[in-house]
Formats: C-alpha cells, structure tokens, sequence
C-alpha cells in the first residue's frame, strides 16, 4: 500500500491545526524549568500565565495564538517510500481545505510581498522545503506555522575564515536586535557554514530540536550551553519585560564549507509551534509531536 | 485566567482615567475591566493618522481612550450581533512613527500590544499620560475568556484583525505596565541594560571557550 496524495493531504492539513491548539511537551517542560530557576518575581509570573494560557488551549481546544503564521512544512522522503499521486499539490490542496473547514477560521496571513495584500493563498504558498532520507520507507512531515515572533528577527551574515569568538559575538548582536520583541522565551537556531541557502536551512532545523535536548557534538553541545547562558545574562526576560529567562534553548549546527562562513540566527516564540509525523509504507501514521 | 490567579492584581477601570495612568509605574501588574479599542493593522493606524492630520472624526471617538495592538476575529452572529472568536497582541514597535500622533490628538490614556515602543512614542506618552500595557503573546485563550461584549466594529472593507473594535472586557490581564506616563520604559532600560553588560557577557563567553578547550 503506497503512501497516497489523500493521505499526504490530510496529514499535512492536520500537522497545522493540530499545531495552533497546544505548545510541544518538551516546550511546557522548558517553562516549568524556567520558573524554578527565574529569580524575578514578575517573570514568574508571565512564564506561569504561558503556562496556563497553553493549557487553556489544550483544554477547550482554542488556538494558542491569533498570529497562525503562514504554513511552513519541513517534508523528508524515504529513498525506500512508495508514493503514488502529487504529494507537492497533496500539502498546498491540504492547507487549502484546512482553510474551509478549520474552526475557529483562520486570519488572512499570506501576504504578498510587492503589494502587502493579504489573504490564504499567494504564490509559493505553503512554505515546504525537501529533504531525502537514504533507505527509510516513510515520509516525514514536520510543520511549524511562521509569524513574526518566529520569523521577522532572524538574521544572517557572512564572515571569512570566522573564530569562533566571531560567530558568538554576531549571535549576540542578533539577539540584541530581537529585544524583547520575539515574544520570549525563544528557542534559538544557528547555522553555521555551508552556503548562504545552507545556513538559513540548518539554523531553522535547529529550531526544531527539542528543547533539552543534548547536541551529541562536544564543540556543538558547549557552545550551546554557554550561548544560552549568554543570552539569558541579557536580562529581557518573558515577554521582554525583564527576567532572566529569554531564551528556553540555543541549538547550533554546521556544515563544511569554502571559508566564507555565514551565520544565520533564528527565533522560535515561546509557543515554539511545531508537529510532525511519519507516513510509513503500510498506511500507518506515526505521530511525533 | 482562574479567580485564584488574578488574586493580588490592582484592577482599573478603562477608559483609564488621566489621574490612573499617572499613577501606574512601569512594572506594574495590572487587570483592566472596562471599554478598549483594538486593532492589529498598520492600514487602519494609518488612517486613524490620516482622521488626526485632516481633522476628520474617526469611526468612534478614540479620545481619552485606549489603542491596544489586538489582533481579534470577529464575526456577525446570527441574531444580528458581533462576536470575537479569539484576541491576541501584535507587534506595537511596527506603529512606532505612527503612535506619537495618535497620543497626543486624541489624548490617549493606554496603548499596547507586545514588544513596548520607541523613544518617540514615550515622550508623547509623558506629555498626555498615558501607559503601554504589554499583553501576553500567545495568550489567545486567555485574552479572549476576557471579553464581556463586542461593541463596534469600523472599517469592516479590511481584513479581519485590522479592523478597529470597541469592546467590553472583564479582567483582561494581568498585563504588565511596559512605559509609564513619566517616561519609564521597560523595553528601553532593559535595551540599554544588556547593552551594559555586553562587554561581560562576551568575556564569560571567551572564559568558558578557554574552559572547553575550544
């Protein structure tokens, strides 16, 4: 039994709404964490109101936030996956029917760019980028819907032959112009290497690790460590108000490349929305978060 | 929110008086119950300027009152009604070169949204009284529980969270006083605080590179 464009198109349509009603375990985990270690009483507070405005959504099954982003698809496909039908049309034709029959509808997001028009459909719309896995038999969809907390700070520059003093101190700098405008605690990714395209690619793959999660690379896993600690010394805090809590996680990853290094930084907000799940070749879907 | 977590929380009624907004520091947590004009539209502040520059009234009257970066669906009921399916803040530092005339013609007593705004819009603030309320982002659910009754709603040819709303809201909170009326911003002091503390901060970090060997 391949893996069909209906069921592509309904799992994609699902990823989305699924996405807008609660925050990944792993998120809540984070902010749970954050409160016991916060030392300002006012911070407490807006990270127990996060709390239970995620559990409020949960509950009465409401969405999180009003910004439901535009749709952003991360899909990966097995070498070994039998596919039968249009799965590129199965994930804009399952956004598209989302948005007849989602409730509460969605707000008109997808904007074009030369003429700030807004409404649910625009020309590239979803947002999917295409990976292969060698071997596996499933395709893989993750979906992280993109709004401005998420979207409008990240930044990226490109450095030759950079130390690493240099990367560190150009993640700083793009967390200084976030503020306290990204809706903090953010999950941080940065891409370092590659090519321009690259780096933008595995800083917003980095975003989607979970949070306390260890980077199984030594350099990798420190530097994250002291970068988290870095830009919590910042001092912004929940909501940019104040607080020693503006970052939940920094997740850094590379690729090789020719000496020209860029570096690019990006932002997940606090509801760090995100979904994903396997279609495997015997019709069944597994669901990760 | 639950009774039990809005305990503690000093509650004002909005429109905010000019004397309430004067006294609010920045850092104050607070619950507002009361009447609030929402929008999340840069056309529609745009326009709001255009009423304030040409003298022409806008849809309700905006003076001594709020103007909250709110985001909202709403929608006709069927008994000839409006409804907000759901509320949350937007990204106030977009409206920066906008909000400073907005302040001062129409007097306002509170903005917000999320995020805090510039330099500018705090002078204009000091000089009228009024506060920045920061909201929750990715308080949808909570922010909209709040709602008591949907009032008005203007410029209905936009977009649904563009449109200006007049609503009625019970316990909307608590929200943090951003900017004061006398010049005090959160966002500014904290901005400038981390600019402080950057020459340190990058020091810990070339210490702890030297630690990890890298």
């Amino acid at each position: 039994m391949p893996i069909t464009y209906d069921a592509v198109k309904a799992l994609s349509a699902d990823l989305y709404d699924w996405s807008l009603r609660a925050v990944p375990a792993d998120t809540k985990d984070g902010l749970r964490h954050a409160i016991g270690t916060e030392s300002q009483d006012g911070a407490r507070k807006v990270l127990r109101m996060m709390l239970t405005s995620a559990q409020k959504a949960e509950d009465e099954d409401r969405f999180v936030c009003s910004d439901a982003g535009v749709p952003v698809y991360h899909v990966t496909i097995g070498t070994a996956a039998r596919l039968d039908g249009d799965i590129k049309a199965a994930i804009s034709d399952g956004f598209d029917e989302l948005v007849g029959r989602i409730s509460p509808p969605l707000l008109k997001h997808v904007t074009n760019p030369l003429t700030n028009e807004r409404g649910y459909k625009g020309k590239d719309m979803p947002l999917v980028t295409w990976d292969v896995a060698g071997g596996a038999d499933w395709v893989e969809i993750l979906c992280q819907p993109k709004a401005l907390g998420s979207g409008r700070w990240a930044a990226l520059e490109t450095f030759s032959f950079p130390s690493l003093a240099e990367i560190e101190a150009y993640v700083m700098k793009v967390v200084m112009q976030a503020g306290s405008q990204h809706c903090p605690p953010v999950i941080i990714g940065v891409g370092i290497g590659g090519s321009f395209d690259v780096a933008a690619r595995i800083a917003s793959k980095a975003t989607m690790r979970r949070v306390g999660s260890v980077n199984p690379e030594p350099t990798l896993a420190a530097m994250e460590e002291r970068l988290l600690r870095a830009v919590n010394a910042t001092g912004f805090g929940p909501m940019g108000t104040g607080g020693d809590t503006t970052a939940l996680a920094v997740h850094v990853d590379y690729a090789s490349g020719h000496g020209y290094t860029p570096v690019a930084v990006c932002f997940n907000c606090w509801i760090n929305r995100r979904t994903r799940a396997r279609l495997h070749n015997d019709g069944t879907v597994e669901r990760f978060e | 929110m639950s009774a039990s977590d809005h305990a503690g929380f000093r509650t004002l009624r909005m429109p905010l008086s000019r004397e309430d907004a004067r006294s609010l520091r920045a850092g104050d947590m607070i619950l507002v119950d009361g009447e609030i004009v929402i929008t999340a539209g840069l056309p529609t502040v745009q326009r709001l300027v255009a009423c304030a520059e040409d003298g022409h009234a806008p849809p309700f009257p905006l003076d001594g009152g709020s103007l909250l970066h709110l985001g909202s669906y709403s929608q006709d009921t069927t008994d000839g009604g409006l409804e907000i399916l759901y509320m949350n803040p937007t990204t106030s530092t977009r409206f920066n070169r906008l909000m400073p005339t907005l302040i001062r013609h129409f007097g306002l007593t509170a903005v917000g949204g999320k995020g805090g705004l510039d330099a500018g819009c705090v002078e204009a603030m000091r000089e009228v009284g009024c506060v920045y309320l920061s909201f929750l982002g990715g308080g949808a659910p909570l922010h909209s529980a709040a709602i008591e009754a949907v009032r008005e709603v203007a410029y209905p040819d936009l977009v649904a969270h563009y449109r200006l709303v007049r609503l009625a809201v019970r316990g909307l909170g608590p929200l943090t006083v951003g900017i004061d009326a006398h010049g005090n911003s959160l966002f500014d002091t904290l901005q400038h605080q981390a600019q402080d503390r950057m020459p340190a901060i990058l020091a810990q970090l070339a210490k702890d590179r030297a630690a990890a060997g890298n």
